[in-house]
């Protein structure tokens, strides 16, 4: 078989109201390879998190894509990151998933780097009868392209060619702000992590997000649950929402540049929410609108690989795509700074209820990705038709939230909430197209 | 030992072995009312490589019920048909062993520590997968029964490649 143009893959016409998606691009190995070198290689990625590594050398090891990358701050406090990979035979220097270190040391041969990326020693240089040409070498980590942070978010590129973090973040900065204004004191990682993997292809999680209409279907059992609670039964620490009073509320989708994107819907029942109680000093500190926001249910998109949610509690959600068949899921689950210990409890045990692996949406959704991937294997099909449902309700440009919030996205939709729009998904597949057809036409990624 | 401590340990080491079988037997109401009403069913996460969270106050779980409730919750889900992780369930084969006292126990109290195993066969995807760790009971005698007053599973390998639930552990 052979790629054909990234186009073809995207059948793309807002005119005459299509929006479809071939499988093959959740099943080719090859538009996967591709993937790799286009999007991920070429563009932002999500690193982390600034209170991750808050101390002089702390560090964290993550990846852009297939990429081994460890983000450190060094002996006087500035942040940078590298590529995970010694300059001697490549092994990754730093093999832990976290830690504090003023120099690391390879494990093969000794080579040693402080905390940073600087060469610090070579082992039996004097004796190694190097040549001149070695010695002229840079023996350093080599540091990634581009590094920058936005309200504690750290961002990287394996490529100099892209646009400035903020630029290219665009109104994304005000979801990024509806998580990371929730405290006074800041935003931290919750300690524990939540790590899995799933047999299917990385844009499945990213689409899930955004996907509003499986909810009653994949998360049916929940239901069940959800009846218990009301008569006060099983484990109603967790404060879920009554999901059928969810359903009479609003939704609506936004699509934004360079393949962000955010649905939302109104809550029915806001003082189930972890941020409700802190409301009044939140809405003093950064305003009601912004306040109101954050009452609200979001799941944005940071194309390629982070999933800013908060349809429970505020997440950050990362995907790492292993093949194209595979992909890896971290969450980390977001509290405020100095959060009361009773708050932070409710926080946790919500979290813990839905969107854990043990929870009861994500063990449902990531047994039905499996599906969809063995569904892939069908031959004599092309298009899906899962991205049309709200196309008939889209308007370009902002509509009235929009406005009031002074965002600027490409198109708007808006309807009841049973109306679950499927338009969340096409801004990042836009970009799919756009990032993939200059790859694989040799142009920059960004013009 | 005395008699009674070994009697007392034998009694635990029952129970324990009656949690799994139960689970494996899909005895779901059995399963259920060896925990106390007032449990605590905790299954921490691993902050990095080593270390494990150590308080679910503060720190992230993959599960963690303070109360039966939320036992039962899991039966009700599996019990639904709607949930596509436990359609089918998974067939699963829990090995419990290294049973040992965490205290000398009493006739009000036992601890206990153990090893376990699951093996667990996913006939959706064909495919088999070991869940591993050990586990701490806190055993309480209610009524002239013993009960599973704490339970903490640590799962030792928790890169998650299957949906998990109550029986993968």
């Amino acid at each position: 078989m052979g790629v054909l143009s990234a186009r073809s893959y995207v059948d793309d016409r807002p005119a005459d109201g299509v929006f479809r998606v071939h499988r093959d691009v959740y099943s080719d190995p090859e538009l996967f390879e591709l993937e790799m070198k286009y999007i991920f290689e070429r563009t932002w990625n999500f690193l982390t998190v600034e209170t991750q590594i808050a101390k002089p050398n702390d560090y964290i090891t993550t990846f852009i894509g297939r990429t081994p990358v460890v983000v450190m701050r060094d002996a006087k406090g500035n942040i940078g990151a590298f590529l995970n990979s010694c300059r001697h035979k490549g092994a990754t220097v730093c093999r832990f998933e976290k830690g504090n270190a003023k120099f690391h040391v390879c494990l093969y041969h000794g080579w040693a780097y402080d905390a940073s990326g600087k060469n610090v020693s070579i082992k039996q240089r004097e004796s190694a009868d190097y040549p001149a040409a070695f010695d002229a070498e840079n023996h350093d980590l080599i540091p990634i392209a581009k590094l920058a942070s936005y309200k504690g978010l750290i961002f990287g590129s394996l490529s100099p060619d892209v646009p400035p973090l903020e630029e290219h973040l665009g109104d994304l900065k005000f979801f990024i702000d509806l998580h990371m204004e929730q405290g006074a004191q800041g935003m931290e990682i919750i300690p524990g992590r939540v790590a899995y993997t799933y047999r299917g292809n990385w844009k499945m999680q990213l689409e899930n997000g955004q996907d509003p209409y499986h909810v009653d279907t994949a998360h049916g059992s929940f239901m069940a649950i959800a009846e218990r609670r009301r008569k006060g039964q099983g484990n109603t620490a967790a404060q879920e929402q009554d999901w059928q009073k969810r359903n009479n509320v609003q939704i609506g989708a936004y699509e934004f540049p360079h393949g962000h994107t955010s649905v939302w819907h109104d809550v029915a029942e806001p003082e189930r929410r972890a941020v409700y109680a802190s409301l009044d000093e939140i809405k003093s500190r950064v305003g009601p609108l912004k306040a109101e926001w954050m009452v609200r249910m979001r799941n944005a998109v940071f194309f390629p690989n982070l999933q800013i949610a908060d349809q429970i509690v505020p997440i950050l959600r990362t995907f790492r795509p292993i093949s194209v068949g595979v992909t890896e899921l971290r969450s980390n689950v977001i509290g405020p700074i100095g959060e009361a210990p009773e708050k932070r409890a409710a926080r946790l045990r919500q979290f813990e209820d839905f969107v854990n692996p043990g929870g009861y949406a994500t063990p449902d959704d990531i047994t039905v990705f499996a599906d969809c991937q063995v569904g892939f294997g069908a031959t004599g099909v092309d298009f899906l038709q899962g991205y049309s449902r709200g196309i008939g309700a889209s308007q370009q440009g902002a509509n009235e939230e929009a406005i009031e919030a002074g965002l600027h996205p490409v198109s708007s939709v808006k309807g009841h909430r049973t109306q679950n729009t499927e338009t969340g998904t096409h801004a990042p597949f836009r970009e799919w197209v756009r990032l993939m057809e200059a790859g694989m036409a040799g142009r920059k990624a960004y013009p | 030992m005395s008699l009674n401590e070994v009697e007392l340990l034998a009694a635990g080491a029952d129970l324990l072995a009656r949690e799994a079988a139960y689970l494996d037997e899909r005895r779901w109401d059995e399963w259920v009312a060896l925990f106390a009403p007032d449990c605590v069913y905790w299954v921490p996460t691993w902050t990095a490589e080593g270390t494990l969270t150590t308080n679910p106050q503060t720190e992230l779980s993959l599960m963690y019920f303070a109360g039966r409730g939320g036992l039962e919750d899991r039966i009700v889900r599996i019990r639904s048909g709607r949930s596509p992780a436990a359609l089918p369930l998974p067939r699963t084969t829990h090995m419990v062993g290294n049973i040992l006292p965490l205290e000398k126990p009493n006739s009000e109290r036992i601890r206990l520590r153990s090893s376990w195993t699951c093996n667990a066969f996913f006939p959706l995807m064909n495919s088999s997968h070991t869940f591993f760790g050990r586990a701490e009971y806190e055993l309480a005698l209610r009524g002239g029964v013993w009960s599973i007053a704490k339970k903490k599973t640590i799962l030792e390998n928790d890169r998650i490649p299957m949906p998990i639930d109550i029986y993968c552990l």
